[in-house]
């Protein structure tokens, strides 16, 4: 006689079914890059503050593979979105776009920079002085997604993205020249150079494949940046321009159809990049809370005060003179907006670690780095105050 | 009577914040700066260059040390100005309140705290060479000076061969950050002793100094280095020390100072307060890199 199968009751079968649902979207939003970098940051912070000998030991020894290998690929999976994004038929192509968040987001890096500086030197830390462009970080998947909950189907995306890539080129431009290490050998040129005209040579063959101009290119255009003594982390950049593209629809950071090899690489890597961003805030996150000092509150204030008055100040005189803001996109939309690219938080993160080597300097700033994560929430909270977007019932 | 009065003494003394000599492992006083005429001998002063009153207190406190202990140069570990650093503000907060001192040719070599100007290391009074990180020998010392607000892949290569080449007999290095301290408000930066205590064991490094914790503390032995904090010279957080298994003394009740003195395998110190009491003492035999 078979056994008889186990039954349950029907509330049991659904609440399991739920437990399974949830937890699938929160494997997905994992591996989607939502949570990888702050659950990294999280169980850093946990550590450091526990096990601080061990924990130091352990990322700096993960430090240079992580920071300038493992994110090279995040860079380069940054550098395609936007590729794609401006290129013609793309989402951010049309010039007229980019004008207003272009004066933004000077507005914010001057906001920013002027406040972290006026700081630092009003309170005669002026050793503090060369961390500014990490005040002026925006983090753009926060910055975003945080809109984007908030204002759906609005100017407010492209706008926000436009001024969050201007202003995160600015930053990467002036770290991209510090040195990670102390020797320089030489030669990197000629090597970037070779990686570049095969890069070309591939795409005047047409070749479909991403694998060839990661592997081959990129690989030559790391070793070129890290023979010059300069931050190989940005190895993708010169190379992503070459692969095949297609103009791709505002939707950042999302898993686009495996439908055909211009999208393959992002496809490919996606999950190994998240999972490298885990790596990221696990080797990066972890700061002693104790070492909090005069340049964690300049960096918090400039990121969460600075950056909104600067954006709202420049967009502000840019409309004065004759511009208009973009359809759907008042001054309430446009507070809220600024509000929301104050969060540094991963490029924070990154320009501190590309900037400053160990020390207490890192500590203070890696704290305020971490700490302007609060800008999504003023962002939603004066969403809220002011009736935006979706709390406008 | 005598034994009550000694235990009452000495149980106002340790809620006062001080641990006697003769109970933290030092040896008895009586060995302390023998003031020999061939040894070394110098100052430690952290965290001093506020200009105001205390730190004129310790110069002066200093100079009339300096009367009977003739010691030649002072160890500056970092934040030697506190606040605007225009030159007139250098004769404020170094050159009045040790005047005497440098008066009667005593040199200062610094080290560069978080509230230091970068560009100090090329004021000729710090002795600095116009250099973030230095080495420098006197007698049978040699000295290490870090820069410690960012510990560079450069400077680390530096540390890393300077360390290699040296062949001296003792070897000391100070710098602003502690590695250890059981301070609240800094304590222990584990980030960078992670780097730095490696690279101390391995080429033998007998002691350290630093500051940035405004108490005075030394450590029992960490894998036979001793170390000290010394960030009181100016600044004070009074009763900022939570003592620890670690600690062998500690003050912070008041400014104070370090005298120390190299003859041959011993290192004497004595760390005294503004009003000339010592607060602690003891004495550090150096032993052979081998052997730790």
């Amino acid at each position: 006689m078979r056994p008889q199968a186990q039954t349950f009751p029907a509330h049991q079968v659904s609440v399991h079914r739920r437990r399974r649902r949830v937890a699938s979207r929160l494997l997905d939003q994992f591996l989607r890059g939502y949570l990888a970098l702050p659950v990294g940051v999280a169980i850093a912070l946990i550590w450091a503050n526990t096990a601080p000998e061990r924990y130091f030991t352990t990322s700096h020894t993960l430090a240079f593979p992580v920071n300038e290998i493992g994110m090279a690929l995040f860079i380069g999976l940054i550098m395609q979105e936007i590729v794609e994004a401006v290129m013609p038929g793309g989402a951010l192509h049309s010039w007229r776009r980019w004008t207003l968040p272009l004066i933004a987001a000077a507005g914010g890096i001057a906001g920013s920079a002027g406040v972290y500086l006026g700081y630092v030197q009003g309170r005669y830390e002026t050793i503090l002085t060369a961390g500014w462009p990490i005040a002026c970080a925006v983090d753009i998947a926060a910055a975003y997604y945080v809109l984007k909950s908030i204002l759906p189907r609005s100017g407010a995306l492209p706008f926000v993205l436009l001024l969050a890539i201007a202003t995160d080129l600015v930053g990467m431009l002036v770290i991209a020249p510090q040195h990670p290490t102390s020797a320089v050998h030489g030669g990197g040129l000629g090597l970037m150079l070779v990686g570049l005209g095969l890069a070309g040579v591939m795409r005047a063959l047409n070749v479909r494949g991403f694998a060839p101009y990661l592997v081959i290119c990129g690989t030559l255009s790391w070793f070129a940046l890290y023979r010059e003594g300069l931050h190989p982390a940005f190895a993708l950049v010169p190379i992503v321009p070459f692969l095949p593209h297609e103009p791709r629809r505002l939707d950042l950071l999302a898993d686009p159809p495996d439908d055909d090899a211009v999208h393959h690489f992002e496809h490919e890597w996606n999950t190994v990049v998240q999972g490298i961003l885990f790596l990221f805030g696990l080797v990066n996150g972890g700061v002693m809370l104790r070492g909090y000092d005069t340049g964690t509150w300049a960096l918090l204030l400039a990121a969460l005060v600075g950056r909104p008055l600067g954006i709202m100040a420049a967009v502000g005189a840019a409309v004065a003179v004759g511009w208009h803001l973009p359809r759907g996109l008042g001054w309430r939309q446009l507070l809220v907006t600024a509000l929301a690219s104050s969060s540094g938080f991963t490029f924070a993160l990154f320009f501190a670690t590309g900037i400053l080597s160990t020390g207490p300097l890192l500590a203070q700033l890696t704290i305020g780095a971490l700490g302007t994560a609060a800008g999504s929430l003023l962002a939603i909270g004066a969403a809220r105050l002011f009736r935006v977007g979706r709390f406008a019932r | 009577m005598r034994r009550i009065a000694f235990v009452l003494l000495t149980a106002w003394l340790a809620t006062a914040g001080f641990t006697p000599a003769a109970q933290n492992g030092a040896r008895p006083a009586a060995e302390t700066l023998p003031a020999r005429a061939d040894s070394l001998k110098f100052a430690v002063l952290g965290d001093n260059g506020t200009g105001e009153q205390p730190e004129y207190d310790v110069g002066q406190r200093m100079a009339a040390v300096h009367a009977a202990f003739r010691f030649d140069m002072v160890l500056m570990l970092g934040d030697n100005m506190y606040g605007r650093q225009d030159p007139e503000d250098f004769v404020t907060k170094f050159e009045r309140p040790y005047a005497a001192l440098l008066k009667d040719g005593v040199l200062f070599y610094a080290t560069l705290g978080n509230h230091d100007d970068q560009n100090n290391r090329f004021y000729k009074g710090f002795n600095m060479g116009g250099e973030r990180y230095f080495t420098f020998v006197k007698k049978n010392v040699r000295f290490f000076v870090l820069d410690t607000n960012q510990l560079d892949p450069k400077q680390r290569d530096w540390l890393d061969t300077a360390l290699q080449q040296s062949d001296d007999q003792w070897r000391i290095c100070y710098f602003h950050h502690p590695l250890y301290s059981d301070a609240s408000r800094h304590g222990s930066d584990v980030s960078l002793r992670v780097v730095l205590e490696p690279l101390f064991v391995k080429y033998g490094i007998d002691v350290v100094f630093s500051g940035h914790d405004h108490v005075y503390e030394r450590l029992k032995p960490q894998k036979g280095i001793t170390y000290f904090v010394a960030g009181s010279g100016g600044q004070l957080r009074k009763g900022d020390v939570r003592p620890s298994a670690q600690t062998a003394a500690y003050y912070d009740q008041d400014q104070s100072f370090m005298l120390v003195e190299v003859a041959g395998d011993d290192l004497f110190f004595e760390a005294i307060n503004r009003s000339g009491a010592k607060v602690d003492s003891g004495v550090i035999h150096r032993q052979p890199v081998g052997s730790r």
